[in-house]
């Protein structure tokens, strides 16, 4: 029950969804265009939900069944849509121009921190026995890249897909853990994350009213 | 028990029911007033109650309340009374002159509540992964304090909050997984893994380079809540543009909240990786934000940004101390983290009172308090004293504590850094504040309508500052065992 070999049929699809999700990352990290950035975080969190559903397969856990399937409808369609109609539709933005550095520059640094997240949690770092220990630098990487999104990206809504991209690596990484993780503190993320999107795109709209563009770059009011 | 950790939560919750239910700024207040004094009773009680007994648990280790929990518990509750009584005058005033919309200051208590019993539950579990969850909660809860004014500038205070601090509370969620790796060698009951007093035991046998890695993210990740340099960077935005008693709340009560998740951390890192990395890091953070903060507190301009740096300066203080470690740094940690949540609820309500009184927020446009309103001006010098470290207020002690701390330590290098520092943030602090307050005064009629709101304007200062003289002349017994205790808790 604990453990799920490397080798086992779980095992090596949970590996491969880690490494697709990373490539999602790449691929969100790379996008300029913003229809795609977030089409490609939508299939990140499918992918996401297709991990937990494994994982659910493998440890027969009914709660994480409802996790996976939570992650498929909010995640994985209502996010990515709902952005896609804010910022195309009703902000009519089609192109995110707004990086602070080159597209090539910040694949570069991409792959560095990927690098810098298998030097940091290599095996030696993970205790034997780990469920699918493999996962672990993977989601990892997940998170820096996320981040790395969020530091290159200037309009607001691509900083909050850049967070979403940050949660998903940390629930990769969770779903590692999945037999032992509480599920009222898994869900409890889930409500954080939702209500969290809420609030920030409130302030988005907000801000789109008082500046007419949501543009972080445009943010510069306080300071010192 | 239960009833005690119960009414602790619905407490605060009272202002927030009255506020869905129509009442006005005044009613809404004193109704937030009321639950505040009910979860304040509640959690000295519980305090004394836990004292001499074993922490209490339940719910398979989601409830776990001991001493140091309940210290917390107190620190809160006690700014959470003086900002609800601060909210009444202040919200009545915005209100009565048409600033905030009855909608508004409705959505200024409902979250007020929800953000106060947010945090107090957060002091309340033992679960590593539900404490994460209720501390990003109350961001999100806060959050919508800072942008309540809806203006372009406070849109941006609470974009830039948000979004620094889930960005960094994730971080810290990042760690709690790391922990939970390191964990993975001992098996027992799937749901004691993520709990506190569990990990604490078996701390000797966690992984120690994942317990490091669980650490380090950690500190940065409830860092940026507590505002540790460089991850402060929300913090004197959102603390400028929030309403002052809600920017009280952030200052004396979310930052502390914060630091409450870092000392649990550290608890388990020390036990399980020895002192020197846990105090390497904690310095490091520490004394880059008392930097920092005193850096920018040079600068002149809007008071309430003044007041914000001068937290970061204090978190770093708290950091420090806890790096020197010991009984004597521990123990100048906890009595600071209390001192400066009653110094910071001072000054921040009283900078409200200057800011309704002067319609500014700019240092440069606020002079002659003392002589144009005595009781705001006298709290204002007093305020800015007690939090500057000068006796006979708390802070002295604590902050003198803190250095012997230090010199106890290995090295003097430390302390006598600590002791340059506050001497350069006395100087920056005190210059602006004392310029507020003499001076040629410019007269403006009270803003507060019906003698209960001025009361109301005053009062919390007035109390505030009286606790913080007695902590500074003697330390209650009391007080003294509670500290004890917490700390063997740690240990």
């Amino acid at each position: 029950m604990q453990s799920l070999s490397a080798t086992s049929l779980p095992g090596v699809l949970l590996d491969l969804a880690g490494v697709v999700i990373l490539l999602l990352a790449f691929a969100c990290l790379g996008s300029k265009l913003f229809n795609r950035y977030v089409a490609y975080y939508g299939a990140q969190s499918v992918v996401l939900s297709f991990a937990a559903g494994v994982a659910a397969y493998a440890f027969h856990s009914v709660e994480l069944w409802i996790l996976a399937g939570a992650t498929l409808a909010i995640k994985g369609i209502a996010i990515p849509v709902a952005a896609r109609r804010l910022l195309v539709r009703r902000l009519q933005l089609k192109r995110d121009a707004a990086l602070s550095t080159g597209l090539s520059t910040s694949l570069i640094a991409g792959g560095a921190l990927t690098a810098f997240a298998y030097l940091v949690t290599g095996p030696r770092l993970l205790p034997h026995g780990l469920v699918a220990a493999a996962v672990v630098p993977l989601s990892t990487a997940v998170i820096l890249l996320g981040g790395l999104a969020m530091v290159v990206r200037r309009h607001t809504v691509a900083q909050l897909v850049g967070w979403l991209i940050v949660e998903n690596g940390v629930f990769l990484g969770a779903i590692t853990l999945a037999a032992t993780f509480p599920f009222i503190v898994e869900a409890g993320v889930f409500l954080d994350l939702v209500a969290g999107v809420l609030i920030m795109l409130v302030f988005v709209s907000g801000l789109t009213r008082e500046l007419a563009s949501a543009s972080a770059a445009d943010l510069r009011e306080l300071h010192g | 028990m239960i009833v005690l950790v119960v009414l602790v939560l619905v407490g605060p919750l009272a202002g927030s029911a009255a506020a869905a239910c129509g009442a006005r700024a005044r009613q809404a207040g004193w109704a937030a007033a009321a639950g505040a004094a009910v979860t304040l009773t509640a959690a000295v009680w519980l305090l004394v109650a836990l004292l001499h007994r074993t922490p209490l648990r339940g719910l398979g280790g989601f409830l776990y309340l001991d001493t140091l929990s309940c210290f917390f518990l107190l620190t809160v509750a006690g700014v959470t009374l003086l900002a609800s009584v601060g909210s009444v005058a202040y919200l009545s005033a915005e209100e009565d002159a048409g600033r905030l919309s009855t909608f508004q200051v409705r959505l200024y208590f409902i979250f007020f509540g929800i953000f106060a019993s947010l945090m107090l539950a957060s002091l309340e579990t033992g679960n590593l992964g539900l404490l994460f969850v209720l501390i990003e909660a109350s961001t999100l809860a806060s959050a919508a304090l800072v942008g309540l004014e809806g203006k372009a500038s406070s849109l941006e205070a609470a974009w830039k909050y948000v979004i620094i601090s889930s960005f960094g509370v994730t971080i810290a969620l990042a760690g709690t997984l790391f922990l939970f790796y390191s964990a993975s060698k001992l098996h027992l009951a799937p749901d004691l893994r993520l709990t506190w007093p569990y990990l604490f035991l078996h701390a000797h046998s966690l992984a120690p380079a994942s317990l490091r890695l669980a650490f380090l993210l950690a500190v940065v990740g409830y860092g940026t809540k507590v505002g540790l340099a460089p991850m402060h960077t929300w913090l004197p935005d959102a603390h400028a543009e929030a309403p002052s008693p809600a920017s009280a709340m952030l200052s004396a009560a979310l930052l502390n909240t914060g630091m409450y998740a870092i000392i649990r951390f550290l608890a388990i890192a020390r036990a399980g990786l020895g002192g020197s990395f846990p105090r390497g890091v904690l310095l490091a953070f520490g004394f880059l934000s008392i930097v920092i903060g005193v850096l920018f507190m040079v600068r002149r301009g809007n008071f309430k940004r003044l007041f914000a740096y001068s937290s970061v300066e204090h978190m770093g203080i708290i950091a420090v101390a806890l790096g020197f470690g010991g009984i004597l740094g521990l123990y100048g940690a906890l009595l600071h983290t209390l001192n400066h949540a009653i110094a910071k609820s001072v000054l921040f309500l009283n900078s409200g009172d200057i800011a309704q009184r002067g319609k500014t927020r700019e240092a440069a446009g606020v002079r002659g308090l003392l002589a144009a309103v005595p009781l705001t001006g006298g709290a204002l010098l007093l305020g800015s004293f007690a939090v500057l470290g000068s006796p006979p207020f708390g802070l002295f002690l604590s902050e003198l504590t803190i250095v012997r701390a230090g010199f106890a330590g290995s090295s003097p290098v430390f302390p006598l850094l600590l002791l340059a520092l506050l001497a350069i943030a006395f100087v920056a602090f005190a210059r602006t504040t004392t310029g507020m307050a003499t001076g040629e005064p410019s007269l403006a009629p009270s803003p507060y309508r019906g003698r209960w709101s001025g009361v109301a304007a005053v009062a919390p200062s007035a109390a505030g500052l009286a606790a913080l003289l007695v902590l500074g002349l003697w330390i209650p017994a009391g007080l003294d065992t509670v500290i004890r205790h917490s700390l063997a808790v740690l240990s």
